[in-house]
């Protein structure tokens, strides 16, 4: 069956779109890419896709992540030259997490302790605020 | 390796990280891509048609809107095969298949009624945040094992 | 090209998105989604005034706004949301609301349901491109020669002849077979007019079965009821500078269009329930054993509360009827109970949908039964008048406007 991933890059990876496309040209694989502002679009029989992810992962293991996408590259029905402009909709949801990729990446390279979180604030107590509003007001 | 089953139903971050500790991670796409790849339909953009919508009164009523219950000819049957899932908060900015707030809800609970083990996350806004988000997700697909 | 920006929700999750292109398509528009940025749709808050849980009409509401900042990104808008979302609902309005008072780009907003077709879309799709593409038209106030309207309905088929800027002749039989109904109307149109067809320099049809029409007696303008109606309401009106609103009950489905200096700005139509049509005011005249002419007078001596009319439906709406008269009910009383039902409905389910403003103008055949003007100026509380030749608008506003092709 033939599937299409998207190969995104960690802004902050020393992995360019462009290096992941030369990569898949010089290899032995036989699938189409496209390459993105983002990353790159591969289109190809699944278990050849899931081969060469593999080594495209390797090229920067914390920096690079693999979604999937229904839509073949380049697909007319959602192509926006060809469907009245405006990104489809399911567009911002990678910009979105796009943004958070270098807090993934520099998280999934980290060795050392897991931090502790400070607890969420709680809304003050109420006598406490009484408190205030008296000291405020006197 | 366990089926897991992400929310946002979308989510790049979630399935990477699904699939990166060795588990199968039910996603959206699989399902538009069977849809658009299905020759004898003609419906574009997605090839939904309106039989999605009565494909969807398994999950919702006929007086649930139509896109509740044409998203839910989508997500509800990856919602029947997970074998745990992981559910982050609502970010704000959930768009296309992950569009409509009611869907999310629905979704949402029919995941965490199935009774397979849920871990709720939010997203991260900081490093600190980012390791411990990581490593629970880690430690939760390992537990699965 | 006419460009139609779609601020949706759920069309494509509906299955009905193929269906929004290709009415568009017929009509000789095309659909566009204006640009947006991430941030934009995170500040829509700022920007348009809410944001709400559902992010496709954050979506929707950011490129509302981006129409509004770049009128020139669209000739006309469609805002779009599921039928039975109440989230949607709020926002659909004030989506309408937003590009309406804020842009002078021409806006239609619906809900649909997985059963909406191209065709359901088709006359509404038709009337946005109109007010797009013959503004220059639409502005025409004054009718020139002689010539002739035909509004083939689905109940009845009107027929007017105008001359020098006057209803010289008018015609009105009930439709049974299209093309015949027509040619029967419009001669019964021209009898009166004291002039051969020969005569007439050009005829405009409008209504369900315009093109069937158009084609077969070669109309120089074959248009949709929607534009054509609210010309002729300010025509008749003498209201064609500022605003106007427009109430059409028809026999099958109902129109409400708000109109700005003779051009319609927004507008609804419904056509799901009988109960809220002419034909229910119909059935309502056959129970009582009186002509549908009767029906109005009865209804001005009768009180609806004295009635109790607990159901929408046809069916169930006539049901109700029986069961009152049944109870020892006066007939005014049911009469009033029926036209206010009817107007009730159209009040709740299409008026809300657009802007009411003075002077609210009822026309078409149901505007005759006195009993509905009535009603409604009770429900909108302000007067509600019926022109001359009210039943006749849709032929008189194709009469006028087919005129207006002629020194073109």
């Amino acid at each position: 069956m033939l599937v299409t991933k998207y190969v995104i890059t960690s802004s902050e990876s020393n992995v360019l779109p462009s290096d992941i496309a030369m990569k898949i040209y010089g290899s032995k694989y036989d699938v189409n890419v496209k390459e993105t502002c983002f990353g790159v679009i591969v289109n190809g029989e699944e278990e050849v896709i899931n081969a060469l992810i593999k080594e495209i992962r390797a090229l920067d293991p914390a920096g690079i992540f693999i979604k999937d996408r229904g839509f073949p590259p380049g697909d007319p029905r959602r192509c926006r030259g060809r469907r009245g402009g405006g990104a489809r909709p399911g567009f911002y949801m990678i910009e979105a997490e796009s943004k958070m990729l270098p807090l993934i990446s520099r998280a999934l390279a980290w060795e050392g302790d897991i931090p502790a979180i400070p607890e969420k604030k709680k809304p003050l107590a109420i006598k406490r605020l009484e408190e205030i509003a008296k000291e405020g007001l006197s | 390796m366990a089926k897991v089953i992400v929310y946002p139903p979308t989510s790049m971050i979630l399935s990477d990280l699904v699939e990166r500790n060795g588990h199968k991670a039910l996603v959206v796409p699989e399902v538009v891509r069977r849809l658009v790849t299905a020759n004898e339909i003609e419906s574009p953009p997605l090839n939904i048609t309106p039989e999605e919508p009565k494909k969807g009164l398994r999950y919702a009523a006929v007086d649930v809107p139509s896109g509740v219950r044409g998203r839910m000819s989508l997500i509800g049957p990856i919602i029947e095969e997970a074998e745990a899932a992981i559910i982050v908060e609502d970010p704000g900015w959930l768009t296309g298949c992950a569009g409509c707030s009611r869907t999310n809800e629905l979704v949402r609970l029919l995941i965490r009624t199935k009774g397979v083990p849920v871990l709720d996350l939010s997203y991260p806004t900081n490093d600190a945040e980012a390791k411990v988000f990581v490593q629970k997700i880690k430690a939760f697909l390992e537990g699965l094992k | 090209m006419i460009r139609i920006a779609q601020l949706s929700c759920g069309s494509e999750y509906s299955g009905i998105q193929k269906e929004i292109e290709r009415a568009a398509e017929t009509v000789g528009a095309k659909i566009i989604y204006p640009e947006v940025s991430l941030d934009d749709i995170l500040n829509v808050e700022n920007t348009f005034g809410v944001s709400v849980s559902s992010g496709d009409l954050n979506l929707a509401m950011a490129r509302a706004v981006r129409i509004v900042q770049n009128p020139d990104l669209a000739d006309a808008v469609i805002v779009m949301t599921c039928f039975r979302c109440a989230e949607a609902a709020i926002i659909r309005s004030e989506i309408r609301k937003y590009v309406h008072e804020n842009s002078k780009i021409p806006v239609l907003s619906y809900s649909f349901t997985e059963r909406t077709t191209a065709e359901t879309l088709l006359t509404r799709m038709e009337a946005l491109v109109t007010t797009v593409k013959y503004r220059g038209l639409l502005a025409r106030e004054k009718q020139k020669g002689l010539t002739a309207g035909i509004d083939s309905g689905s109940t009845t088929t009107k027929s007017v002849v105008m001359r020098d800027n006057q209803v010289v002749g008018t015609g009105w039989v009930p439709t049974t077979e299209v093309l015949k109904s027509a040619e029967d109307a419009l001669q019964a149109a021209l009898k009166m007019a004291g002039v051969q067809k020969e005569d007439v320099s050009a005829i405009g049809v409008t209504g369900y079965g315009r093109f069937l029409v158009g084609k077969h007696i070669n109309a120089k303008l074959v248009q949709e009821e929607i534009t054509v109606n609210s010309k002729g309401a300010v025509f008749l009106a003498d209201a064609q500078k500022g605003p106007a609103t427009v109430i059409d009950i028809g026999g099958m489905d109902n129109k409400a269009i708000s109109v700005q200096d003779g051009i319609p700005g927004g507008f609804t139509m419904g056509g799901i329930c009988a109960g809220a049509s002419g034909r229910f005011l119909e059935l309502t005249a056959r129970r009582l054993g009186i002509d549908i002419t009767e029906l109005g007078k009865l209804a001005l001596k009768g009180d609806y509360r004295n009635v109790a009319m607990n159901s929408y439906c046809i069916v169930f709406g006539t049901q109700s009827l029986v069961n009152s008269l049944s109870m020892g009910c006066k007939p005014e009383d049911v009469a009033m109970a029926a036209c206010h039902s009817v107007a009730e409905q159209v009040y709740e389910q299409q008026l809300q949908e657009v802007e009411v403003k003075e002077p609210v103008i009822m026309v078409g055949g149901t505007s005759l039964i006195e009993g509905l003007p009535k009603a409604m100026e009770e429900l909108l509380q302000v007067k509600v008048s019926v022109p001359k030749y009210a039943q006749y608008i849709g032929a008189v506003g194709a009469a006028l406007l087919v005129s207006g092709l002629l020194e073109d």
